[in-house]
């Protein structure tokens, strides 16, 4: 097989807000590291940081403090964060939102005396949301593609990772393998060191709202190459994604959270309010509780003709709706649904990971040259994510990322040579197919989605995740015996549908095998037959990886360094996170 | 309903496919039953589904358009829809163009910020009630889908002419107080395929889905050429 070979000092993975801030910083810390960019996609233009609608968590204003803002991140993580790492996002969110407001040049929203404009956001004790409108994402990333574009750079748009490669020596990581998607054909990159910054996604659901190329590559990659995982158990759920029948895309997409802030009420198939049969803050209850109602309500039959409930936004009046989120208005009017009037169905969609790569404060990992930052990463959000610390994440790592790797280049950089065999066992994992009679891809996609939603989503049991895990080791089975026609490689989305398949069943058993582990219910995390949080002084978390082909399983207890559960960083009653 | 897709590179033909009309269907949609029953080979570009990242941008029916946001009804006029790749830029597969092009010009109309303040400095104090702000705010919200570009019949004919968007991002720029090099940026826009190549046919402006003015942002630059970069303490 023709492989193209390459040579790089740093090699990024993702153009997302990670991806994107890694090269900026990596260039201004050391103006001649070369830099190769690759994206599965084009440049800033794939990835979940440009979706993002809300906003970005910083505490910048008077009253405000970067340990109230620790304090909702770890309460609201219920624990479980790395709170070196949660710390550090806290603090550098102020740095990073002011390079982007000052160096970058986005346009926030103001408050009338110039300052910036910061929203109220559910699960926080402060109004400290800094946003563009509802689509903060695009403002963010097209500036700072901006500027990525006018750095000297090799870009790899369209090339699609496939594997990690360890050096021959084991002292660290060699390179990349991808895919060309745009021919088809194999690449190599060699590189002093790699970022990871593909961005997760839980796209194995039935619903899900992120990025239509995003399919946990480098979750999976990570894991063949021997890298611990955490928390994998932690997938979010965002109770409102619009609901358009099997057929659409459309369906599973994000109707933001301000909505239900705004009083906007969830109906349902019955026509009835039905938030206040679950908290008594109805609609306005945070996503892990909305999602876990709406499903009970699915559950229980009580849906909307696709199957979902409605939300209804018309009693707010139609003009003030339009007015305050415009972009969700337009989007439903282009898709046919009337959301500022009429009833829209929606129905709860799996959103974001809070698990994955065990990194450390400066982006490495536990592989010499080998860096990870934004949602490939576990360990800062825990249990659950605050809506607004997803942007800060992927930027804050992101940007910390680059500069250790422009340091650990110029200090201690070495190109490595590869481990051939593991170039080989990439190739021929990525072939499989072509071997094989065509079989039904789109089937299988469909059963992977109705699988993981039915027992390894919203609400779980040990009955559950038995029955997901045996169809899941099926679905991998089935998958090395579906083939495709070997033709015309270049842009050939159904060897990368294929590709994605495997890719997302390799992580939903991951996903499942930690949700067996977790034997409580805390965040995201609902076991129906241990409904209860555990002991929150003994917390652990799920750490797992790779052993041959068997998955390595422990509970590592969570290290308070900062607070421990029952203590607060904040005196005054005001500052506690709310409940 | 009968979708005509343009299959090859620069050079290629048409072929014709019958997909079930949907209540909810979009663009995108249609061509992804065809990739995924029908045409396994099919290439074409997307990624968020929801109009935030322009990956998806086609010609419709002779029009460019966010297939992701373009329900079928709007469209499919007599049951027949015609797929091609965007105008204006190189063909890579089907429906796939490439968008280099696209944003060196963006680079070479000086669309990036430079800021005097850094990142440990507080945000500035910006009065959004400024006409400078007003101006810039109305045009920022593009989201680089290359739309409007592949609308233009000025790039069409002139391989140079830096097209609607990133001229607009230069307005945008020139009209923001915090940037620190409005000077430069205005000269740019007026460099070599500028905004002096624009013919202000509009194709722009009526078919840009976030509904920007690239036109207005354009003349806006041309009229500074007279009367001067706009004032930014408000009179």
């Amino acid at each position: 097989m023709q492989i193209e070979r390459h040579e790089t000092d740093i090699l990024v993975l993702g153009t997302g807000g990670a991806g994107l801030f890694a090269a900026l910083h990596a260039k201004q810390t050391n103006p001649d590291v070369k830099i190769t960019i690759a994206a599965k996609g084009l440049l800033g233009k794939s990835g979940c940081t440009r979706m993002v609608q809300g906003g970005y968590n910083v505490a910048l204003a008077d009253g405000d403090s970067v340990e109230r803002h620790f304090m909702d991140t770890i309460v609201g993580g219920k624990w479980l964060p790395r709170q070196d790492l949660a710390w550090n996002l806290c603090v550098k969110a102020v740095e990073r939102v002011q390079e982007l407001e000052n160096e970058l040049g986005c346009f926030f929203d103001r408050n009338t005396d110039g300052s910036l404009h910061q929203k109220a956001f559910a699960g926080q004790s402060f109004d400290r949301t800094v946003h563009k409108g509802d689509l903060t994402g695009i403002e963010i990333i097209n500036r700072l593609m901006e500027q990525v574009w006018a750095l000297e750079f090799d870009a790899l748009e369209e090339h699609r990772a496939i594997e990690l490669i360890p050096a021959k020596d084991g002292s660290g990581i060699s390179g990349v393998l991808l895919v060309d998607v745009r021919t088809g054909g194999y690449r190599f990159v060699k590189a002093k060191a790699v970022l990871l910054g593909t961005g997760a996604g839980p796209t194995m659901y039935l619903y899900h709202t992120p990025s239509g190329d995003k399919s946990c590559d480098g979750l999976a990659m990570a894991l063949r190459y021997g890298l611990k995982l955490r928390d994998m158990e932690m997938v979010q759920f965002h109770p409102t994604g619009l609901l358009g029948g099997p057929n659409t895309r459309m369906t599973g997409t994000v109707l933001e959270e301000g909505l239900r802030g705004a009083g906007g009420h969830l109906l349902n198939g019955d026509g009835e309010r039905f938030m206040q049969n679950y908290h008594p803050n109805g609609e306005r209850a945070t996503r892990d509780i909305v999602s876990r109602a709406i499903y009970s309500e699915m559950r229980d039959g009580r849906t909307t003709s696709m199957g979902g409930v409605y939300i209804k936004m018309g009693h707010l009046g139609p003009e003030m709706v339009a007015k305050k989120f415009p972009g969700m208005v337009k989007r439903c009017a282009d898709c046919g649904f009337d959301l500022a009037g009429g009833l829209v169905e929606v129905v709860p969609t799996a959103h974001y990971m809070m698990g994955g790569v065990e990194f450390e404060m400066d982006c490495s990992t536990a592989s010499p040259g080998l860096y990870a930052a934004g949602e490939d990463c576990g360990g800062v959000h825990g249990a659950n994510r605050l809506g607004g610390n997803g942007v800060a994440n992927s930027t804050v790592y992101g940007g910390i990322a680059g500069e250790t790797m422009a340091r650990f280049v110029a200090k201690e950089g070495v190109l490595r040579d590869p481990d051939e065999s593991i170039i080989d066992q990439g190739i021929a994992r990525a072939e499989r197919p072509f071997g094989q009679k065509s079989g039904n891809l789109n089937a299988l996609r469909e059963n992977l989605w109705q699988d993981m939603w039915n027992e390894v989503g919203i609400m779980r049991t040990a009955d559950s995740l038995a029955k997901g895990q045996q169809a899941l080791s099926q679905h991998r089975q089935e998958l090395v015996k579906t083939g495709l026609a070997d033709g015309d490689r270049a842009f050939n989305l159904t060897w990368h549908d294929w590709l994605n398949m495997d890719s997302l069943l390799e992580i939903s058993s991951v996903i499942t095998t930690a949700s067996q582990l977790r034997e409580d219910s805390r965040g995201a995390h609902f076991r129906e037959d241990f409904p209860d949080t555990g002991d929150l002084d003994t917390t652990k978390y799920t750490q797992i990886h790779l052993k041959g082909d068997t998955l390595e399983t422990d509970m590592v207890p969570v290290e308070f360094t900062i607070v421990k559960p029952g203590e607060s960083l904040i005196d005054d009653e005001a500052g506690a996170p709310p409940k | 309903m009968e979708v005509r897709i343009w299959r090859g590179k620069a050079e290629g033909a048409f072929s014709s496919y019958h997909v079930p009309v949907r209540d909810n269907q979009t663009i995108l949609d249609v061509v992804t039953e065809i990739q995924r029953e029908q045409e396994p080979a099919l290439a074409y570009r997307f990624a968020c589904r929801v109009g935030v990242c322009g990956s998806c941008a086609m010609t419709v029916n002779g029009k460019p358009r966010w297939t992701c946001r373009t329900h079928v009804t709007r469209v499919a006029h007599e049951g027949v829809l015609t797929i091609e790749p965007l105008r204006n830029l190189p063909r890579i597969k089907d429906l796939v163009c490439d968008m280099g092009d696209f944003f060196q010009k963006w680079q070479k109309a000086g669309g990036k910020h430079s800021g005097s303040l850094t990142r440990a400095d507080k945000p500035a104090l910006v009065d959004i009630t400024n006409p400078a702000r007003v101006t810039a705010n109305a045009a920022i919200e593009c989201i680089n889908c290359a739309i409007c570009y592949s609308a233009c019949d000025v790039v069409a004919w002139d391989k140079d002419y830096l097209g609607p968007a990133a001229l607009n991002r230069a307005w945008t720029l020139v009209n923001d107080e915090r940037h620190s090099e409005r000077e430069e940026t205005f000269d740019k826009s007026f460099g070599e395929g500028g905004c002096g190549s624009c013919h202000s046919q509009g194709n722009c402006t009526r078919h840009c889905p976030v509904e920007i003015s690239p036109s207005e942002s354009i003349a806006g630059l041309k009229r500074a050429a007279f009367s001067g970069l706009p004032k930014m303490d408000g009179n």
